[in-house]
């Protein structure tokens, strides 16, 4: 009987350290399959709330040391430094296998990029000219030729402030507030829609040039928005801006350690596993993102497949939180919506 | 005055319902950062601007789609008149934001009417022709369809039981059908139409789902970005001032207007039932035509569009769980309705017992919890906790209570009982008043206790406003997003929060099966209570 109560509380006590828990504000359905197979490796349970952004950041700081969140995983650098510029992250001490696998850019002391995106620009070959797209760069975007030809979601969007910020930071502030209002007066419309109504509004001939992250474009592609979409998504192709310069634009998906996460052993394995070539493998096929590991392709239907296209490999993503109001001042100013 | 068990938990449970009042204006007078300021006018005039557009948007809409389906089904015979009376009142079951999702899928470039038609002419760009329903536009009509239903509801019941005898002296006035219509019957339900309208217009400005899924900068969205984004407490402060203005305006006229409808219900005795006039021939058929349209608008339409995508892509629905959303949602109901019905009760009894005016006050004032839009009742409830955590609990040396409170089925429940709350205890209170006290007094004289009266005489004469208000927690709580959202257990999902999760991901399609669990379960408790909802 003693056994058998000690066997009980041996498996109590396990069943009860043996866990990690997420805060999720980036809710692929794929997401928790992985954390399923991480389950079966380790035996290590993983719990998930999802939800928005914002509101699970306040849920977190309001439950302070009480929270028994560990990870907190969202897309966009932006976002993680503004989490951690509150102090709710702490040091991870990553592991030099971490270290070695994830550029300095795309990572800081407490959170790490799991996946990568660009944001690039499509096109429709009907009437955007090969001449028009010679050495065109984010910053091309403001010439009078493309007076009333582009499409971009709203300045109240993470992407574009990432991507201001990005501007800010390698052609400064004047520069960027003049290129933000002449891309304003080149906008096609009023902006409205996610990044795939940007291709969508390409494909149906509202505009000639859409702003949009790459795995919008795979999904089209992939079918799963229908027959409709697919052909659609074939009447546009994508172009990676600033090949001669410093590369295109990359974000990332990411995955930081709370500040009072106490399972942090536990977190660090799963952030570990995240990034091992099975997981790396298993996003780029779901989410359509960029891996993080280099040895890992993308899928066959995201621009840029065969990584064929320059990165902007020098401006650190941890910057994107630090210009972050800085680009949503410019962009208010230039009187984007 | 009489210090017993009814005003102390009268009194608490005011004071639970008044914390989020509390919270929304103390915590915002702390300074703030505000690197925007120079924005600050630009955006205080665009939330406002933008909130008073949608308001006036949507209040003609549900006053137009209400009053207009009301008239005909209560005055007139026409084709499909039995059906149309219920069949109105399930867009009941479709939330504003799935009916965006809906209307954005259909309209959409390349969209589903782009599929229809190209089915039907052949390739062609039919982009370009097809109407956009997106932004503004997009709000007004998905909460429009989405809230009509209050207007119908209550204009009908008003119309029901507006004497005949009334009709009578247009007629023998010599009053054409028009002119009885526009002097006499809408002025004798102008209460009733009022208090529908101001139900539209509260839950118009705590709408988070559908006009931040069109991008619609509102108060409520704005009193979020600024609260929870930009740390700007003080900008937050004065936008959640002017929001309250606006709600605790339009509670009073509500309030006053429920009253006053109250006049109108004729007695008994001199009910004289009414002739429906039947209609023949065209008029008949059109009768029949606009009712449809507003059927088909407001419930075909959505959750047509759900079917499509559900057939289309029936992996979806092999993906989800079901069952265990079911079972969650499930969870939640029998909860939260247990815990409303137990309260409802008690401060009803203790009203009526003590008959005291300090009570009907705490009472009055516990029920506007429901005039708070749900998403910054959620994030108010999570403030009150920690601050009450960090100071009074933490000054005690009393440990932590915030697990307890947050991210638990425990903080759910309570803050689904704060915003539902009023629709408990009205329900009861209603039925209560049908009781006459002296059935009460018969009681005490045959000697039962006031525990007995209550368990065998209140009890099983309330049973049908009882049913009545268990279903109707139970439609709001499957609709619930921005509560459930921010305030669940880890692991733990219901139907609104899986479409909610789909649908940022850009895979509506996938939103579609949960969506229209939601609707048909919603539709199923919706016509289980038709009866008691039009009041025949």
């Amino acid at each position: 009987m003693r056994k058998l109560i000690i066997l009980f509380l041996f498996i109590c006590s396990n069943s009860i350290s043996a866990e990690v828990n997420i805060f999720s504000a980036r809710h692929y359905d794929s997401d928790l399959e992985l954390y399923k197979k991480f389950t079966e490796q380790t035996g290590i349970k993983v719990n998930v709330v999802s939800g928005n952004d914002k509101a699970l950041q306040k849920r977190i700081i309001e439950e302070d040391k009480d929270c028994v969140g560990d990870i907190y995983i969202t897309s966009d650098a932006g976002r993680l430094g503004a989490f951690e510029s509150k102090g709710m992250l702490q040091h991870a001490n990553w592991s030099d296998e971490i270290k070695k696998k994830v550029p300095i850019i795309f990572r800081s002391d407490s959170w790490v990029g799991i996946a990568k995106r660009a944001r690039i620009i499509f096109y429709s070959p009907e009437r955007v000219n090969q001449s028009e797209l010679q050495n065109l760069n984010y910053e091309s975007l403001s010439e009078p030729n493309w007076k009333g030809r582009i499409v971009i979601r709203k300045s109240d969007n993470i992407y574009n402030q990432s991507l201001v910020s990005s501007l800010i930071e390698n052609n400064g502030k004047d520069e960027t507030l003049k290129w933000a209002k002449s891309l304003v007066t080149n906008m096609a419309r009023s902006p409205k829609g996610n990044d795939r109504a940007q291709i969508l509004a390409v494909a149906a001939g509202e505009a000639d040039l859409a702003i949009a992250n790459t795995y919008y474009y795979a999904l089209m592609l992939s079918g799963q928005k229908g027959e409709e979409q697919k052909n659609a998504a074939k009447k546009v192709l994508p172009f990676f801006p600033n090949q001669n310069n410093r590369g295109t634009h990359m974000n990332i998906s990411g995955a930081g350690l709370l500040k009072f996460s106490p399972n942090k052993s536990n977190a660090v394995k799963l952030i570990e596993f995240l990034l091992s070539e099975e997981s790396q493998k298993h996003i780029v096929n779901n989410t359509y993102e960029y891996a993080m590991l280099e040895n890992i392709s993308p899928n066959e239907l995201v621009p840029g497949k065969d990584l064929d296209f320059k990165q902007d490999n020098e401006t650190d993503v941890k910057l994107y939180w630090d210009n972050q109001s800085e680009a949503l001042k410019i962009m208010l100013l230039a009187g984007w919506k | 005055m009489k210090i017993n068990s009814w005003y102390i938990s009268s009194f608490l449970i005011s004071l639970v319902v008044a914390i989020p009042i509390f919270t929304v204006f103390s915590s915002f007078f702390e300074n703030t950062s505000g690197s925007l300021e120079i924005f600050k006018n630009t955006f205080l005039y665009e939330y406002i601007y933008n909130s008073i557009i949608l308001l006036i948007g949507v209040l003609i809409l549900t006053l137009l789609i209400g009053t207009i389906c009301a008239y005909l089904v209560s005055f007139y015979n026409f084709p499909g008149v039995n059906f149309f009376k219920w069949a109105l009142i399930l867009s009941f079951a479709v939330p504003a934001y799935i009916y965006a999702y809906s209307l954005t899928a259909f309209f959409e470039n390349y969209g589903t009417l782009y599929s229809i038609l190209k089915n039907l002419l052949g390739e062609g760009n039919y982009n370009q022709s097809i109407p956009k329903f997106d932004g503004m536009i997009g709000a007004v009509i998905s909460i429009s369809f989405s809230l009509f239903g209050y207007v119908y509801v209550l204009t009908r019941a008003s119309f029901h039981y507006q004497s005949e005898n009334l009709i009578e002296i247009g007629r023998n006035l010599g009053f054409t059908k028009k002119k009885t219509l526009f002097s006499i019957i809408l002025p004798a339900s102008r209460p009733a139409i009022v208090a529908g309208l101001s139900l539209v217009a509260m839950e118009t400005l705590s709408d988070f789902g559908a006009v931040a899924f069109f991008g619609v900068s509102t108060l409520t969205t704005g009193i979020y970005n600024s609260w929870i984004s930009l740390d700007d407490l003080a900008f937050a402060n004065q936008l959640s001032f002017f929001l309250l203005v606006f709600i605790l305006g339009l509670f009073f006229i509500e309030n006053l207007s429920r009253k006053q409808a109250q006049y109108h219900t004729p007695a008994r005795g001199r009910f004289k039932k009414k002739e429906k006039i039947s209609l023949h021939g065209f008029k008949g058929y059109l009768a029949s035509l606009v009712c449809f349209l507003v059927f088909f608008l407001s419930f075909v339409f959505p959750i047509s569009q759900m079917f499509y995508w559900t057939l289309k892509f029936p992996e979806n629905l092999t993906s989800l769980n079901t069952n265990e959303l079911f079972i969650n949602t499930l969870y939640l109901i029998f909860l939260t309705s247990l815990v409303l019905l137990l309260f409802s009760f008690l401060s009803n009894y203790g009203n009526r017992v003590s008959r005291s005016k300090l009570l009907n006050i705490f009472s009055t004032f516990s029920i506007t919890g429901y005039a708070i839009p749900g998403i910054i009742l959620a994030v108010a409830y999570i403030t009150f906790i920690s601050w009450f955590d960090n100071t009074i609990i933490n000054h005690f040396n009393l440990g932590s209570f915030k697990k307890i409170f947050i991210g638990s089925t425990l903080g759910l429940v309570i803050v689904y009982f704060i915003r539902f709350y009023s629709l408990a205890f009205n329900g009861i209170k209603t039925g209560y008043e049908k009781i006459n006290r002296s059935i009460d007094e018969s009681s005490y004289l045959l000697g039962y206790s006031k525990l007995k009266t209550f368990l065998e005489i209140h009890i099983p004469y309330l049973k049908n406003s009882i049913f009545l208000i268990g279903i109707l927690i139970t439609i709001e709580i499957i609709k619930e997003l921005p509560i459930t959202l921010i305030l669940r257990p880890f692991n733990f999902e219901t139907f609104a929060t899986t479409a909610y999760i789909f649908a940022s991901q850009d895979l509506l399609e996938a939103a579609a099966v949960p969506a229209l669990f939601l609707i048909l379960i919603a539709s199923t408790f919706i016509l289980i209570t038709s009866r008691y909802i039009l009041e025949d």
